[in-house]
């Protein structure tokens, strides 16, 4: 049972981190990432294929930081001169491409067969049993990290411009704001952070393949930043244990209603999953928790 | 070649149809919809349900499945998009993943991840000059080309259309001159709904029924849309006919599991370069 829970926290800490990522690119810069799932393959496959060739597993999720924030950083120049949607195809269409090069590069992915045992970073210094455990502290010290980092990210001037140019680009740039190294960078910045969830996702799991990279990975990330509340960190973490927590309890709904096969109940908890996230945008736009303003928000909240 | 240039115009004309029920909609309601893959599928698998369960044969089968993701496609917008229609293109956009989420899960609730095969005779291609031409493929084009001209018409010389097109130009200017645009909206999710049923039905027969076979021509439709100039009917087919084109002729030197991959890099490229589209116009952001 304690592996168990060390287990849904490891998930969490993921699903965070990926949270974390989006809440740069589209609650800060509001710029869409439909392709989530395609970064969060590249990041995990870059460590894996690197720890394979011998490097040690820091330096691979360097790596995997650095590869993955460079792609975001060349994906998000298709808006130059562009609103959001294009980026929404764009990243969707990247994330489709990555899959197709996962399943059929086999000399170098594995294909659909995927890459089996990883080794995991400091295993000799932890020992088996208790790997698990220190993994999970892994995680969690490196969300805090994380969490503070894009604090002061969020809080510094660049924080600021970039959501100036969310709301109004046109007038960002009036104001001397570049607009496209903004976004470049904001994205970049999402991009290094989904890197190192993909990494930890290959350390962890010590398997991969293509279809863990999926479209449903990031339906997940935008349930946990929706229903955390767009744009804030804190309120992100409830979210992610909320879509957890559904996610894992819904997964014992089989052995109540054992006239569905395993298969349909694992289409119902992805209906429920898809349902929850268009009511919550219908009923809690605003999610749990609000973004950090400056000022108060009851002379703040003019834009809606 | 020539035979991957004739393959490529039909499957060119096979994606224009989604592509034109998304600039439509792109046009009228402005987000671009992203359930128009689950669309495709749902089509296609109702189609699927009236022909092998109630035995219809696949001519009345098709149209009934069109009506019946119509209402769909109306229920969809009454109880989800209109909602939420105040809030941002990107939260519209966001739901309607959401709904492509649910509609591919509500199929594979039903029906499974089995592969199935409409109720239909197999034909023998016909071949002229050493091109060939299955059945298939000209049902495609006839089919196509009669719902693009349909559209046309009712784009053109009707009061819908008229109304369409204005709300499309300038929603508030067309409210006040008494449009009414709930209904023009239910209209258009409506012709959408027939369209991307359609486009399913035709896929479904040319190959086999599975719960991904809209979301496998998701790219390639919103790259037709987007070169096209979004929200641009005319220019959707125009953008799904280079597509299908280049997605063709690209298999003869790249491998075929690669297709969605070219519609990528064509897209990324036109977005780079000319990113109103081939046939759109640059406009003044307000």
């Amino acid at each position: 049972m304690t592996g168990y829970f060390v287990a849904i926290l490891t998930f969490v800490s993921l699903a965070v981190l990926l949270g974390f990522a989006l809440n740069i690119q589209w609650g800060q810069a509001g710029m869409i990432n439909f392709g989530l799932a395609g970064f969060y393959g590249v990041g995990a496959y870059t460590a894996a294929i690197l720890s394979k060739q011998g490097v040690d597993g820091v330096s691979a999720t360097v790596a995997a930081i650095v590869t993955t924030a460079a792609i975001s950083a060349l994906v998000s120049l298709a808006t130059i001169k562009l609103r959001e949607d294009y980026l929404a195809i764009t990243t969707l269409a990247f994330s489709e491409s990555v899959r197709l090069v996962l399943m059929n590069e086999t000399w170098l992915t594995g294909g659909t067969n995927g890459i089996r045992d990883i080794p995991r970073p400091f295993v000799d210094l932890v020992g088996g049993e208790r790997y698990e455990l220190f993994f999970l502290a892994a995680c969690i010290v490196l969300v805090a990290a994380v969490y503070f980092l894009l604090d002061s990210v969020i809080r510094s001037p660049f924080g600021r411009a970039l959501r100036a140019v969310r709301e109004d680009d046109v007038v960002a740039a009036t104001l001397g704001k570049d607009v496209l190294a903004l976004r470049v960078k904001a994205f970049a910045i999402g991009g290094a952070v989904i890197g190192l969830a993909g990494a930890l996702h290959a350390f962890y799991f010590t398997y991969i393949d293509p279809g863990e990279f999926a479209g449903f990975v990031t339906v997940y990330a935008f349930m946990s930043v929706i229903v955390g509340g767009k744009g804030s960190n804190r309120g992100l973490v409830m979210g992610a244990c909320t879509v957890m927590i559904l996610l894992e309890g819904t997964r014992f709904l089989k052995d109540f209603v054992p006239f569905f096969t395993a298969q349909q109940a694992a289409s119902l908890r992805l209906i429920m999953i898809g349902t929850g996230l268009i009511l919550v945008l219908i009923f809690r736009p605003s999610g749990l928790s609000s973004e950090y303003r400056l000022s108060s928000p009851k002379t703040a909240d003019t834009t809606s | 070649m020539m035979q991957a240039l004739l393959n490529g115009l039909v499957s060119g004309l096979l994606i224009a149809l989604p592509a034109i029920a998304l600039s439509l909609t792109y046009g009228i309601l402005n987000f671009a919809n992203f359930s128009i893959g689950a669309m495709i599928t749902t089509g296609a698998y109702l189609a699927y349900l009236v022909n092998t369960t109630l035995g219809a044969p696949i001519l009345v089968a098709a149209p009934i499945a069109a009506v019946l993701l119509a209402l769909i496609a109306i229920v969809i917008q009454r109880g989800i998009y209109r909602q939420i229609r105040n809030a941002d293109h990107i939260t519209l956009l966001v739901a309607s993943m959401g709904v492509a989420f649910v509609l591919e899960n509500v199929i594979r609730f039903f029906f499974g991840a089995d592969v199935r095969t409409l109720d239909v005779a197999v034909a023998r291609p016909l071949s002229w000059n050493g091109l060939r031409l299955n059945h298939e493929q000209l049902l495609i084009v006839t089919v196509t080309l009669s719902a693009m001209a349909l559209v046309a018409i009712v784009l053109k010389r009707t009061r819908l259309g008229r109304a369409m097109r204005a709300i499309s130009d300038d929603p508030e200017l067309a409210e006040v001159r008494g449009i009414e645009r709930a209904r023009t909206v239910d209209w258009t999710w409506a012709i959408s709904g027939v369209l991307t049923t359609l486009a399913g039905v035709l896929i479904a027969l040319d190959g086999i029924v599975d719960p991904l076979i809209g979301t496998n021509y998701l790219v390639s439709v919103f790259a037709a849309a987007v070169i096209g100039g979004i929200g641009n009917p005319f220019g959707a087919v125009a953008g799904a006919l280079i597509i299908g084109i280049v997605e063709e002729t690209s298999a003869l030197a790249v491998s075929t599991t690669y297709r969605q991959g070219i519609s990528f890099v064509v897209l990324a490229l036109v977005l780079l370069l000319r990113p109103q589209g081939l046939f759109g116009f640059a406009r003044i952001k307000r």
